[in-house]
């Protein structure tokens, strides 16, 4: 019979809090990161011509419809063999950036399209430039469209995040194995682990669910 | 950078694309089996048996694939629990396909207005009847589009099962990886051909959708 050792899970959860917070860390990093380059990416679509269109079209798809942890591994195994060697941090983070990103992009995209026309024509009519027409008029209005799908897409992130522990990078699943493959209590140290991410992914879906409210209120 | 590495292995990564199409494929249909009725369940009379079902797709939902899977392969032997590693991959992806299938069952069906329901058990049929020949039918219909996404995302996510040595498209990039030393190549070929399986279900799922866009 299987004694459980609830002593494991004490000594071991203050470095597993220590990893839930780089996770955090990662995470929220990651999605800034990609709420940049997504919103970039949207916009030269928008105004890039048919070539901006293709090639935003076809960073997408590409991002979308390959495994995250082969980009991974293709950032942290492939590029040194090109000449360029990151960190497991940079490599662990630049490939959940581009990854969100290509998400992000499609969802800004789809936002700035529900923006009405009139919006625009109206704005530029009043004399603003192109540049102050996005910047305040199109933009304010499509991200509060995307903000659930954002929110979304950043709870998916903090799951995904796990995956950057397979080359060494630190976050709440990497001291997990750590705690586990010295001490043996996998099943202990893992079921305390995966309390932790759902603490953590239903804590922001709440606070996401709260701060759709709040600007709901705010139109 | 070497085109030669990548014809070489061609033939090895196809077999591994046929195993990754093998697992995702077993996958997706126990994983819709099992998440029909799972979603169903959350209807059920009883609300003490509908917040159980419902806390135990959250958890599911919550938890990271790779860890569900580390749960089950790592965590369950140390309480005499063995799974092998095929076996354990394919638990793993199920539990998670349940749930999220689930969760779009679930969706749809809220969808449909009560008064379908009300109007469908004024006419004198069962609860049962209701949803069988009249709920359902209008739900399937909104479950395509999520479904076919939730299935893109499972093909993707079958690469995890590399990682506790299932041998797949992953895992075959990843073995003659140690005889050639070429990852940029072989990686990149991996990803052309994940994403030769996964970009014709992105087309699908869009297409449902625009579909039901339409009156």
């Amino acid at each position: 019979m299987y004694a459980f050792d609830p002593g494991a899970v004490w000594r071991g959860f203050p470095y597993l809090l220590e990893g839930a917070g780089l996770t955090v860390l990662i995470s929220s990093t990651a999605m800034l990161l990609a709420i940049g380059l997504g919103l970039l990416v949207a916009l030269l679509s928008q105004a890039g011509g048919r070539l901006g269109r293709g090639v935003v079209r076809a960073y997408i798809e590409v991002f979308r419809n390959t495994p995250l942890l082969i980009q991974i591994f293709i950032v942290y195994f492939g590029l040194p063999q090109v000449g360029l060697r990151l960190s497991p941090f940079l490599s662990g983070l630049s490939a959940l950036t581009l990854y969100a990103a290509a998400y992000n992009a499609e969802i800004f995209r789809a936002g700035l399209e529900a923006v009405p026309r009139g919006q625009h024509e109206a704005a530029r009519s009043t004399g603003l430039s192109p540049l102050q027409t996005a910047r305040y008029v199109v933009v304010p209005q499509a991200v509060r469209i995307c903000l659930p799908a954002l929110g979304n897409n950043l709870i998916s992130l903090v799951k995904n995040s796990a995956l950057v522990s397979t080359i060494g990078m630190v976050e709440l699943m990497f001291v997990a194995n750590d705690i586990s493959f010295n001490n043996f209590r996998s099943f202990e140290i893992y079921g305390a682990t995966a309390l932790l991410y759902v603490l953590l992914v239903l804590g922001l879906s709440r606070g996401l669910a709260l701060a759709e409210r709040r600007l709901r209120v705010a139109t | 950078m070497s085109l030669a590495v990548v014809q070489e292995n061609l033939a090895y990564l196809l077999r591994g694309t046929v195993s990754t199409a093998a697992l995702a494929g077993g996958v997706i249909l126990l994983g819709t089996v099992a998440g029909l009725l799972v979603g169903l369940l959350r209807f059920v009379p009883s609300a003490p048996a509908r917040a159980a079902v419902t806390a135990i797709v959250e958890v599911v939902r919550a938890t990271p694939l790779l860890l569900l899977l580390f749960f089950i392969f790592f965590g369950l032997p140390a309480v005499g629990l063995r799974i092998p590693t095929w076996p354990a991959a394919v638990l793993a992806l199920s539990l998670w396909m349940t749930a999220n299938t689930s969760e779009v069952v679930r969706g749809a069906v809220q969808s449909i207005p009560r008064g379908q329901t009300e109007a469908a058990r004024s006419t004198g049929l069962t609860t049962v009847q209701a949803l069988r020949f009249v709920i359902l039918p209008q739900a399937l219909r909104r479950m395509l589009p999520p479904f076919v996404g939730l299935c893109t995302i499972l093909v993707k996510d079958t690469s995890l099962a590399a990682i506790i040595g299932v041998f797949e498209l992953t895992r075959a990039a990843q073995e003659s990886i140690e005889r050639t030393l070429h990852p940029f190549e072989l990686y990149l070929t991996a990803a052309a051909l994940y994403f030769a399986l996964c970009f014709p279900l992105s087309l699908l799922a869009e297409r449902a959708e625009r579909r039901l866009q339409r009156p």
